[in-house]
């Protein structure tokens, strides 16, 4: 945590008579100067984090990330800061929200991190403000607290521009077509503004190609029969292929593989969870030895990364510094060439 | 076949433009600091070991006995990936009438197949770099072959023959009440991702009241070396991450000029790391910027629990690092001497 300096006692320079009383006044500040900044540098705070969902194996956000992987990422970030976490999981019910807000209460905590989508985000904020509880938003809005929040419609832009560049690049002047696949009814993650985004830019920088939309409704399985028949209706040509998640895409490569279509797609996805990338010795799609893959990259969402993205928002609310009403997320493109620089590997030593 | 010829050495000099290219596009004096042993030092921190200092560590031997710091070097032990170790005996020679002359000479030896970094090791100074540029500010991509490395070798470094000090950072966790373990664990280990920083090895060294000296080894016992010794039924848990030291420890150890930092995990420093964007960023600050070797899966428990047993943490501390020549690590046998 950063310590506001004191501000330094005025220089005794230049007076020819310092007076001693004078002297002894800027002592005496500067004691109680660095009184208080030890006393700020060894403020022990409480911040509690109430998680959307926690339950085992259930991914949030349209990607693969869990609940447990953003909780987890809170632990590891909050070893750099002199705070205390205390958690919750909402459970995905306004209920159980208000309880969980209600303990916090009762356990005193600064600085409330609420990540949950309901209703009772309104009451809950009416409740900590009455308790003197600052809050900070994840993902949902929560009224009069700053939000912290992916851009799904930005992440879609960032797989919509590699996509239009690689085939700007590799097939220029030849017939293509493009489609965006995924659970794109999904509109509580808000995954139809990743497909707006890839949409939007394909159409700015690829005029001349037709987007089409396959929606899975969230069941992977319905991946290969999409696809196939894509496939079927563009029996030539090649295909941008943008993914909504990462799952999807493995799914669509491999149908792609299963239409002897390989050396006309590319994919791009979004996510960047473990399923796609790993370690040295994981073999995954998005790997350094693995650059010929047809799947390009993905568009990191950083789930995993939450604590190191949230908590230093956190402790600047919580020294009292202004935050802007809404952060992102910064959605980079993590392709072969710097994954292990965004993922860096531990499994090598 | 002269047009072959012709069009493969074009293709082996722009491999070797290339690669000189990406060599030259690192300055290793803004990546890297000289060594306080001049230029051509390779020796690294073990330039402290001096004779002054070897003697003041062997002051340590009072009772003769000899505590072992490392684990059975055998088949099974936790390792990353494609690794493997693979021993092989041959003992042809004890087949019926195989012996050799009147005296019925038999023999056998054992063919070890392993990397070097396997089991307790120590990482010499050409195991970690930042980018090219490795301890001294040696640009070490003109110093490698196929086989070795021409410079930062094992072969350059002194004796291990000097003081340790053990801290039993499971004790300083306990007793600042911030312990958090593993269940995992037979005896008590601190939890994966525990960040140790300067503060608690200072707790550490205050428990026994030792101050460091300059050409010291420091050996931290976390407890997660538990996980280890049970071989192979925990290794997934064993690699899933360890508790270790952190930058600010790295760094106050560096200024205190110690020779190398041991430990009963797989890297010395915490893992999950502070950064999630950073690799190993002790190893740099340790190898790289001060040339401290770090010794890894010690096995500290032992020493730990003498230490307990007599209040006194500190050990001739005596390691034999073979010669290889060229290499970047090597197994090693440390041992600690009361």
């Amino acid at each position: 945590m950063r310590v506001k300096r004191p501000a330094p006692a005025s220089s005794l320079r230049g007076r020819r008579r310092p007076h001693v009383w004078g002297l002894a006044a800027g002592l005496a500040a500067l004691v109680v100067a660095a009184g208080l900044a030890t006393a700020t540098a060894e403020r022990q705070y409480v911040i509690a984090f109430a998680n959307l969902t926690e339950e085992p194996g259930v991914t949030v956000e349209g990607t693969g990330f869990t609940g447990r992987e953003i909780r987890e990422s809170f632990v590891l970030a909050a070893r750099a800061y002199p705070v205390e976490m205390v958690f919750y999981d909402n459970q995905r019910a306004d209920e159980r929200a208000i309880q969980n807000a209600d303990a916090a209460i009762n356990r005193k905590v600064d600085l409330y991190i609420q990540y949950h989508q309901g209703a009772a985000n309104a009451a809950i904020a009416e409740k900590l403000k009455a308790a003197g509880i600052r809050i900070l938003a994840v993902n949902y809005p929560v009224p009069g607290a700053p939000l912290y929040t992916v851009d799904n419609l930005a992440a879609g832009r960032v797989a919509g521009q590699a996509l239009a560049q690689f085939a700007l690049r590799s097939w220029r002047g030849q017939a293509t077509a493009a489609v965006v696949v995924g659970n794109l009814s999904a509109t509580g993650d808000r995954v139809p503004e990743r497909a707006q985004g890839v949409t939007e830019t394909l159409a700015q920088r690829l005029p001349s190609v037709k987007v089409a939309s396959l929606d899975t409704h969230g069941n992977p399985a319905q991946v290969a029969p999409l696809i196939g028949k894509f496939l079927a209706a563009h029996p030539s040509g090649k295909l941008l292929l943008a993914a909504t998640d990462d799952a999807t895409a493995l799914a669509v490569k491999s149908a792609v593989e299963a239409g002897g279509r390989v050396h006309d797609a590319a994919i791009v996805s979004h996510g960047v969870d473990r399923s796609i990338h790993g370690g040295m010795n994981d073999r995954k799609e998005i790997d350094p030895p693995n650059r010929g893959s047809i799947v390009i990259g993905s568009v990191a969402f950083y789930l995993d990364r939450y604590g190191y993205d949230v908590l230093p928002l956190a402790m600047r609310m919580l020294r009292g510094e202004p935050l802007p009403a809404r952060v992102t997320t910064r959605h980079v493109l993590v392709t072969a060439a710097n994954v292990f620089l965004e993922y860096p590997p531990y499994d090598m030593n | 076949m002269k047009l072959r010829a012709i069009v493969a050495m074009a293709a082996a000099l722009m491999v070797l433009a290339a690669g000189s290219a990406a060599f030259a596009q690192s300055d290793c004096k803004k990546l890297v600091p000289a060594s306080p042993w001049g230029p051509n030092d390779q020796t690294g921190a073990t330039n402290r070991i001096t004779p002054a200092v070897t003697k003041a560590g062997a002051a340590e031997i009072q009772e003769g006995k000899v505590i072992a710091l490392s684990y059975p070097l055998t088949d099974g032990v936790p390792l990353f990936g494609s690794r493997f170790t693979k021993t092989i005996l041959t003992a042809t020679s004890l087949a019926p009438g195989a012996a050799f002359g009147e005296n019925n000479l038999t023999y056998m030896e054992d063919t070890w197949l392993s990397q070097s970094h396997v089991g307790t090791h120590l990482d010499g100074m050409g195991h970690i770099g930042r980018g090219d540029c490795y301890y001294n500010q040696i640009a070490m991509g003109k110093f490698i072959n196929q086989n070795n490395m021409t410079k930062l070798g094992l072969e350059h470094l002194k004796p291990f023959a000097t003081r340790g000090v053990v801290v039993d950072m499971v004790k300083v966790f306990q007793q600042a009440g911030k312990f958090k373990g593993n269940s995992a664990c037979k005896k008590p280990c601190l939890e994966k991702g525990t960040v140790i920083t300067a503060a608690d090895i200072q707790a550490g060294l205050k428990m026994y009241n030792v101050t460091l000296r300059e050409g010291d080894v420091i050996v931290i016992h976390t407890g997660w070396g538990d996980l280890f010794e049970q071989f192979p039924a925990q290794n997934a848990v064993y690699n899933s991450g360890e508790p270790g030291i952190g930058k600010d420890a790295a760094k106050w150890l560096a200024s205190q000029k110690v020779v190398a930092v041991g430990s009963d995990q797989w890297a010395v420093e915490v893992i999950p790391g502070e950064d999630p964007k950073e690799a190993f960023v002790v190893h740099q600050m340790l190898l790289t910027d001060n040339g401290i070797h770090i010794i890894e899966n010690v096995r500290t428990d032992l020493i730990a629990a003498e230490a307990a047993a007599t209040g006194r943490a500190t050990f001739f501390f005596t390691m034999t690092v073979p010669k290889g020549v060229g290499m970047t690590g090597n197994f090693v046998a440390p041992e600690a001497i009361r």
